[in-house]
């Protein structure tokens, strides 16, 4: 037979565990709380020839019942009856552990303190004065290092000194008039009545409206109606008065003023190097152009590495591929229309799509490395304010921000609006934010045009698409959606330096997002589209007087206004709509078999067919175009209508129709061309 | 303390722990814990950015990006407004 029971409670990591073995040794056993999953250990040893029951409860910051380790705690400490607690407090965080305390003492419990990890806290520099401590929370304090066992015997004396003595609990927390005002006259009716708890504690718990205690309260056989009704009532008219968090706050100041004068640590750094950059960088002013320069640096560096150097290598290699693949095909004797398929449509084709890895790979793997640095979080918070200042749904730039690598999970990511409107316009302007798939569109026009302001234009593009989301978002709001704005707040992080690992993950969902398209959509695509291209096997295949010629000529004049009216053209933009990198593949393919003497450098026979203007047009169309069909069937999906999508993919090609004939004609009527 | 918290996080518009720790004058440790109190207790609401993204997309290649934080968000509920506002 124990001669008493010790419960060990305290914050998860403040060394229960270490202590409990500590204090076991093997005389323990491992279970589990009744009815829950968590741990439940238990053991015992003997102290001046008596033996004691040890109970390891699970560590928790408060007891309440928000989760199950602090019903579990709680249970125990309510109903287990343990004789003293030893609450185990990490040296280096008592200023959070003494919350812990506090309800203990409230609880009305026997408790010593065991200031754990006192090693740690010393190559802190933190200063205690344990007897001053002691005397502010009216309990013993005993300093222990419980992986060396340093401690232990003292701490079990002073719990067991405690354990034999008869000691009225004092009520550690005063709190404000009104509270203790309630807590009397909720006393005075508890008065003489079997309680499951102490009766302070209680009329505390039902003040602050415990839900679980409340519960035990009213079933509890002893109660009559009365209270029961007087509870309810409580209730009613406080419900306002945010009496609970009053409570809580008054058990911090209790553990701050404990600590006052008998804690001294050194200063903590109080301006971070995080603040001091955020004060440029989430500056109202200076926010949106900082975020400008970075992202006109990422551009410029994607064009320069991912374009100009990585990507002419992946070029020559395809292209190698795609001439030693030809040679092996004539070698083998293989009919030409695989031949053609292979070369044509694969090598030049898909291919086309697969040479802009190394761009895709640059732009993501500095967006990620912007990211792991705490950076987007400040460009989301830079932007939100803006939006909002504009009247518009901040929280959006999050969806915007995911919107460049795919519109499909930026779209996604909008449903977590809780209004309507700000869901619905984050939805429509989405798409304008350009995605991974229209980089090699653009990167193709700009390598034939403007490669000498590669990365200006580059960021020009992605900046316009921003620009007209603004500038719609405005008039939906305005116009479509009416209302008011849910109002966030993000959580600015401290930046870091980013791991090699996050980022390389981060770029690489990208990359392999890219090139598992180019293997399954875009091939599918082109595939199709070369069938279309080589019949009827009675013409020139490539040609005007195939089908895909016949239907291209037959669109075609749609875009004569913005200055690129050839059927190639046309037929790409509307490859495009299956998914973006087939305009990249189309034009690759069909260009292909148009300009065999150029050649199958799309780059040189885009430059043939195109001018800097129509370049230029033609970009701008694509970055505002009807979006994919993925992004369209997600915003189905999403708003669970065939309008929606209906009018995504019209009013965007009407503006990106409108954008591109602007373009051309202002353009022509400057004299550019 | 809690007032405090949330008034600081009202007033900016964004949570920076380090900020509400030297204006409150508090450990970033307290500061965490008042924020959790104040979530627990429904004055303060995390969103949740991505979810439900796995339902749909297990087969989008770009299915990770969708469940992506790029940055945690919180909103003051109406509780909290009520109880910035009292007083
Ligand atoms: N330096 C030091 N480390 C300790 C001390 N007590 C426990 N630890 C370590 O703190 C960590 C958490 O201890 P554990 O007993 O699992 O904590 P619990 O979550 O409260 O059960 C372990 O790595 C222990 O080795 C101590 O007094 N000093
Ligand atoms: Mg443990």
């Amino acid at each position: 037979m124990a001669s008493g029971t010790i419960a060990l409670v305290g914050n998860p990591n403040s060394g229960k565990t270490t202590f409990f073995n500590a204090l076991t040794g093997s005389n323990q056993h491992v279970g589990n709380w009744p009815g829950v999953t968590v741990e439940k250990k238990e053991g015992s040893f003997k102290f001046e020839g008596e033996k004691y029951h040890v109970v390891d409860l699970p560590g928790t910051y408060s007891l309440g019942a928000f989760s199950e380790d602090e019903v579990v705690a709680r249970n125990f400490i309510l109903t287990g009856n343990p004789d003293v607690i030893i609450d185990v407090v990490d040296a280096s965080n008592i200023e959070r552990n003494l919350y812990l305390t506090t309800q203990l003492l409230e609880m009305g419990k026997k408790v010593v303190i065991a200031l754990n990890m006192v090693d740690e806290a010393e190559k802190r520099n933190i200063d205690f004065d344990i007897d001053g401590l002691s005397k502010k929370l009216g309990i013993p304090v005993i300093p222990t290092i419980a992986t060396k066992g340093k401690g232990i015997k003292d701490i079990v004396k002073a719990a067991i000194d405690l354990m034999n003595r008869n000691m009225a609990a004092e009520n550690p927390v005063q709190y404000g008039e009104t509270i203790e005002h309630h807590i009397r006259n909720i006393e005075r009716l508890l008065a003489g009545k079997e309680l499951p708890y102490p009766t302070r504690w209680t009329a505390l718990k039902i003040i602050e409206g415990d839900q679980e205690i409340l519960n035990n309260i009213k079933q509890s056989p002893h109660l009559d109606q009365n209270l029961t009704d007087y509870i309810e009532k409580f209730h009613q008219d406080h419900r306002n008065e945010d009496l609970e968090l009053e409570i809580i706050d008054a058990k911090y100041s209790f553990a701050n003023k404990a600590v006052d004068g008998t804690i001294k640590r050194p200063a903590e750094e109080t301006v971070t190097i995080t603040d001091k950059i955020d004060r440029i960088f989430t500056n109202k002013y200076l926010g949106i152009p900082i975020f400008a320069g970075i992202m006109l640096i990422v551009f410029q560096l994607t064009f320069v590495l991912g374009e100009e150097i990585l990507g002419g290598l992946a070029a020559d290699l395809i292209d190698g591929l795609g001439g030693l693949l030809a040679m092996f095909l004539v070698y083998l004797g293989a009919p030409g229309l695989f031949t053609s398929f292979m070369i044509d449509g694969v090598i030049n084709g898909v291919g086309a799509v697969v040479e802009f890895v190394p761009l895709i790979l640059v732009l993501y793997l500095l967006l990620s490395f912007l990211e792991d640095s705490g950076y987007m979080a400040r460009a989301a918070y830079v932007w939100d304010d803006l939006m909002r200042r504009l009247g518009l749904q901040g929280k959006a730039f999050i969806s915007l921000i995911i919107g460049f690598g795919c519109n499909v999970p930026g779209i996604m990511s909008a449903r977590t609006l809780d209004n309507k409107k700000d869901r619905m316009i984050t939805t429509l302007i989405t798409p304008f934010m350009s995605c991974g798939a229209k980089l090699p569109i653009y990167s193709i026009f700009i390598a034939a045009f403007f490669s000498r302001h590669g990365g200006l234009i580059l960021f020009s593009l992605y900046a316009f698409g921003i620009l007209v989301g603004l500038i719609m978002a405005k008039i939906f709001s305005k116009t479509l959606f009416k209302g008011e704005s849910s109002y966030f707040i993000m959580e600015l992080p401290p930046y870091r330096i980013p791991t090699l690992r996050n980022v390389l993950r981060n770029m690489w969902d990208n990359v392999y997002g890219f090139l598992k398209r180019a293997g399954t959509v875009i091939f599918v695509v082109i595939t199709l589209l070369w069938v279309l291209a080589v019949l009827p096997v009675s013409v020139e295949p490539y040609s005007q007087l195939s089908i895909l010629g016949r239907i291209g000529a037959f669109i075609a004049p749609i875009f004569a206004p913005a200055g690129f009216g050839s059927w190639q053209e046309s037929v790409a933009l509307f490859a495009g709509i299956p998914a973006k990198e087939a305009v990249v593949g189309t034009l690759g393919m069909l260009y292909a078999g148009q300009y065999v003497e150029q050649g199958a450098i799309l780059v040189n026979a885009v430059k043939l067919q195109f001018t800097s203007l129509t370049a230029l047009s033609y970009m701008v169309m694509t970055l505002l175009y009807t979006p994919c069909i993925a992004t369209l069937s997600v915003v189905g999906k999403e708003t669970n209508s065939l309008k929606w999508p209906l009018f995504m993919a019209l009013y965007t090609f009407a503006l990106g129709w409108l954008a591109a004939v602007a373009i051309f004609q202002v353009g022509s009527l400057l004299g550019f061309s | 303390m809690l007032r405090g918290i949330l008034r600081i996080i009202s007033r900016d518009g964004y949570i920076s722990r380090s900020q509400l720790a030297k204006e409150l004058n508090i450990l970033k440790d307290i500061v965490d814990e008042g924020i959790m109190q104040l979530l627990r207790r429904g004055y303060l609401l995390e969103e949740n950015t991505g979810e439900g993204c796995a339902t749909f997309c297990v087969k989008c290649p770009f299915a990770r990006n969708c469940s992506k934080e790029i940055v945690k968000t919180f909103k003051i509920s109406a509780k909290g407004e009520r109880y910035l506002k009292n007083r």
